[in-house]
């Protein structure tokens, strides 16, 4: 007995299946860092790129036939026609084969799943963006997204680090921002090398010392698991309530549409309740599995 | 539709005429263990031994594998070929524990997104129901909400009265099933009469019980009790019987696989029990035992209720039956600790 | 016997020489036992000691570290020396309670001989060599042997060999080596063709719950081969083909190691006879290298130890 009206889904549905993916050509292949590549990519199918939309926050399936699918959220801002854009850290099966992928390799995508950043509640207020390593991927569809409408919000500052300066991604962003006077940007990295001219130190205790102030604003944090622990209590220290705090939560995935039951925090599931959760929603979680 | 009855003789006469148009799929003891499978168009001697398989009925419409899709690496880029189950089946002698299973699995997989695959098989099978008149000492389905003699997730429910069923269907499949088996007499008071007295024979058998009474609520206060979930995992071994054996269970995993230029998208039944389940390249939130457990306990009696206000475990039993270390679910919801006893301390036992 | 049992139990635990105790209780169904982990010792009353005694507990000196008490049957300790061996327990770790063990009765076995379900059973009692089941009231006599598991027909050693306390017990042992290998020499017999069919018929059931690999106390691999991905050596999907692959190369991997517990083989729940493989596999290794798993735990392990003087003239 199948429910009668369930709540269906079908936004871009490729022949009317949720795990058929749409195939997708890779423009252009820009090396972040050793292990990590952004891909710039297309549908191969003209309606798909007139139509497709997204929203900040979501992520899609990619997958190489015949190694397989994996998580990556879309770091393009949905803002901008064209090459959607998602960054690949090599690290297993399927994300070593999407590092062997040359320009003109055909992939398949999936999506966009997930929830989103709450744009609406985050207009006429200050920003802030902390960000670690290639955690900057799921900020910075929000960064272009809030530049591309710039004057629907209030200041911004943009908190980045990596480990090493190898390993910070989106230098050609970070530049931009740097240049960009309504944007307060400060890079720094766990361990400096010799040529490293910015701060050193942890995201967190950067952010301590920027001390960016609560008032009339959001914050918006990606990274390692750990960088994110480390966080919430100094911008709770700040002064922002946990309802001002937001975040996009990892875990592993394989449907992204809340069927297969693997990314489950208690009875909430990432890929259909999340990724994006407040920190206010994050304190109330029944299991400490983030 | 009025209440029909059949003669258990007359049962592979009925089975046949409805075979023309469906395939039909019965409890079988063709692989050595009781399992459903497609009808040899004869054998009804299942309805002598027949008590419950070890794979429940949902493997025929979410089966441990299946192919998604096929791809073929061209010239001009990768053709995807879907493949789909689309014939029309009769579960022929599914149990009520079972069916409210597969109703679970229903509505995970319909509302959303609609999963393609479960739902074109899904859409295409009939269910008739069989009422237990032997319960096994691991089944506890009266604890769980289930009546072991009737179903609403079923198309038509069979009811045993000793020499002869039974049949109420539900449903316009089932009552299209009912009216192309001409000659079926109505059921009389008297056959309804015995019918239920069957029934409570069958219901006095149950030996197990499970107190569901505030269940969520003390597993939501001893979630951190480490000391708690460690002492309740300690013996569990980490398989997956009870998961693939569970009818409320639908925890799949998804996998490509290529060779030269030709592969296919397959997706295979996986488990929560499983150490490798929610590992990532730089963490796994599971990596120990008894979170592994605590997750499958609570979501069947904590997370999937918080969602759905229904429990994910149906009593069937199997789980306890089949568990190679006799891991027992009653047992465990029953020691669940009264608030007040709730202690968190660090504890000695590693895994 | 019992008596004996949980007093010797509980006394470690009372003086402290170990942590935790590893036996057997009484299950939650009848004709079945559970694990017993405890470090508490007023629970060891609950030790039994019976005809159901199935799992290998060697199992668990993988996971609960520190000093360890554990009860072992033949087989069972035959598995903890040859975890010894490949250096997976330290022996000053663990107090080896040994019972000797006359045979454990084969449930499966039961219900075909007597058509009935186990919970509809009475009682099965084994007395010499004689068993008697007992349904609804009425009593039916059978040999002991045809109830007894086939690996316990075959069983050489019912008395532990390794052990720090033994507990007396008469062992009025059956052995039937042809019974308990019937199974096996019915497929030796067959043609390679005959054979290839009837395990890619077995193997279609298999449905990869890997219960046989997780109960079994010589897989004490941290990754499974069948969990790599680089280089996935086979699908993780249940088709026959790989779970062949996969149960072949178990076999090997667990070659010298394995006792012939056939807990593989009474965990499967769809019946697979897997003891067919790994049995075979014991007889393979008696045969080709005069190694019995577990009988000298001072000895290298049979596979994963090389001497110069190895008869392969390829490794020199």
């Amino acid at each position: 007995m199948i429910i009668a009206n369930p709540k269906k889904e079908k936004k871009y549905l490729n022949r009317d299946n949720v795990y058929l993916p749409h195939m997708v050509l890779i423009d252009k292949i820009i090396e972040e860092t050793p292990s990590v590549r952004t891909i710039h990519f297309h549908f191969k199918d003209d309606q798909m790129n007139r139509d497709f939309t997204f929203e900040a926050g979501q992520f899609a399936e990619l997958s190489v036939p015949g190694t397989g699918e994996a998580t990556f959220c879309i770091s393009s801002s949905p803002t901008r026609k064209g090459p959607l854009e998602c960054c690949i850290n090599r690290v297993g099966l399927v994300t070593n084969a999407l590092h062997r992928l040359g320009v003109g390799a055909e992939m398949g995508f999936r999506g966009p799943y997930g929830n989103h950043f709450p744009l609406e509640s985050m207009r006429g207020k200050n920003i802030v963006f902390v960000g670690g390593g290639i955690g900057l991927a799921p900020l910075r569809s929000l960064i272009w997204n809030i530049l591309d409408e710039r004057d629907k919000y209030g200041k911004i500052y943009i908190i980045y680090g990596a480990r090493s300066a190898g390993d910070l991604c989106f230098k050609y962003d970070l530049d931009t921002w740097q240049q960009d006077k309504t944007i307060s940007t400060v890079i720094a990295v766990d361990k400096a090398d010799g040529n490293w001219t910015g701060k050193e130190g942890f995201v967190s205790a950067v952010l301590k010392e920027e001390s960016p102030r609560a008032d009339n604003a959001i914050a918006v944090l990606c990274g390692p698991p750990i960088m994110i622990r480390n966080t919430f209590p100094v911008l709770e220290e700040l002064g922002f309530s946990p309802e001002q705090i937001f975040t996009t939560l990892e875990k592993k995935m394989k449907c992204g549409i809340g069927k297969c039951g693997r990314c489950n925090i208690g009875n909430l599931y990432v890929c259909r309740d999340g990724p994006v959760f407040s920190y206010a929603q994050i304190k109330s979680f029944i299991s400490d599995e983030y | 539709m009025a209440v029909k009855k059949i003669n258990k003789k007359n049962i592979a006469k009925v089975l046949a005429v409805w075979r023309r148009e469906y395939n039909i799929i019965v409890p079988s003891m063709a692989t050595d263990v009781p399992a459903f499978s497609e009808w040899d168009g004869e054998d009804i001697s299942f309805l002598d031994w027949y008590r419950n398989t070890a794979v429940p009925p949902k493997s025929v419409v979410l089966p441990p594998m299946e192919k998604m899709m096929s791809f073929r690496k061209e010239k001009d880029g990768y053709k995807t070929e879907v493949s789909v189950n689309e014939d029309k089946q009769i579960i022929f002698g599914i149990r009520p524990c079972d069916a409210k299973g597969l109703a679970i699995i229903d509505d995970v997989f319909t509302n959303g997104y609609e999963d393609y695959y479960y739902a074109s098989r899904r859409r295409n099978t009939l269910l008739i129901g069989l009422g237990c008149t032997n319960p096994q000492e691991s089944c506890f389905c009266t604890s769980m909400d289930v009546d072991l003699a009737t179903s609403k997730d079923v198309d038509i429910m069979f009811n045993d009265t000793g020499s002869e069923f039974i049949a109420e269907a539900f449903t316009a499949g089932g009552e299209y099933l009912l009216k192309i088996t001409t000659g079926l007499k109505n059921a009389t008071g008297t056959d309804m009469k015995t019918a239920k007295s069957v029934e409570l024979e069958a219901k006095n058998k149950l030996t197990r019980a499970l107190d569901t009474r505030g269940v969520s609520k003390k597993l939501q206060a001893c979630f951190n009790n480490e000391d708690f979930w460690k002492q309740v995992a300690a013996k569990c071994v980490s398989c997956g019987i009870c998961t693939f054996l569970c009818p409320t269970c639908f925890c799949f995993d998804i996998n490509d696989e290529m060779v030269r230029k030709q592969g296919a998208r397959y997706r295979e039944w996986d488990s929560c029990s499983f150490r490798l389940y929610t590992r990532m390249p730089m963490e796994n939130p599971r990596e120990e035992k008894w979170r592994r457990v605590r997750q499958r306990v609570c979501h069947k009696f904590e997370f999937y209720p918080m969602n759905v206000d229904i429990f994910a475990c149906t009593g069937c039993g199997r789980c306890i039956r089949l568990c190679p270390v006799n891991w027992d679910i009653t047992r465990v919801i029953a020691g669940l600790p009264r608030q007040s006893d709730v202690k968190e301390k660090a504890s000695a036992l590693k895994g | 016997m019992e008596t004996e049992l949980c007093n010797e139990a509980g006394r470690l635990l009372e003086e402290g020489a170990v942590d935790y105790v590893i036996g057997f209780a009484a299950g939650s169904l009848k004709f079945t036992t559970t694990p017993l982990i405890t470090s508490d010792k007023n629970d060891t009353v609950n030790l039994v000691n019976n005809r159901f005694i199935t799992n290998n507990l060697a199992k668990y000196l993988l996971e609960i570290k520190g000093r360890v008490g554990i009860i072992a049957k033949g087989c069972d300790s035959r598995s903890i020396v040859s975890l010894i061996q490949d250096k997976q327990v330290c022996r000053e770790d663990i107090v080896i309670i040994g019972i000797p063990c006359a045979g454990l009765i084969d449930l499966a076995k039961v219900e075909k001989l007597v058509g009935k379900d186990r919970d509809l059973i009475d009682d099965i009692n084994i007395a010499d060599d004689k068993a008697v089941i007992t349904i609804d009231g009425k009593k039916k006599g059978f040999e002991a042997r045809q109830v007894l598991f086939d690996h316990c027909l075959s069983c050489e050693y019912p008395v532990p060999r390794e052990y720090d306390v033994l507990i007396e017990s008469p062992v009025n042992k059956i052995r039937d080596d042809e019974a308990g290998k019937k199974k096996i020499r019915e497929l030796q017999k067959m043609t390679p063709e005959r054979r290839w069919a009837y395990w890619k018929e077995q193997f279609k059931q298999c449905i990869r719950c890997y219960a046989c690999r997780e109960v079994c106390p010589a897989c004490f691999c941290e990754r499974c081969f069948v969990e790599e991905s680089q280089p996935r050596w086979i699908s993780p999907a249940p088709q026959w083909q790989d779970n062949l692959v996969f149960q072949v190369i178990r076999a090997l991997h667990v070659a010298g190691r394995c006792t012939d517990c056939g807990e593989c083989e009474r965990v499967c729940p769809q019946n697979i006879p897997l003891r067919s493989m790994s049995a075979e596999m014991c007889d393979l290794v008696e045969e080709l290298f005069d190694y019995k798993t577990g009988l000298d735990k001072s000895a290298l392990p049979l596979m994963t130890s090389y001497e110069p003087v190895e008869a392969e003239g390829l490794i020199r």
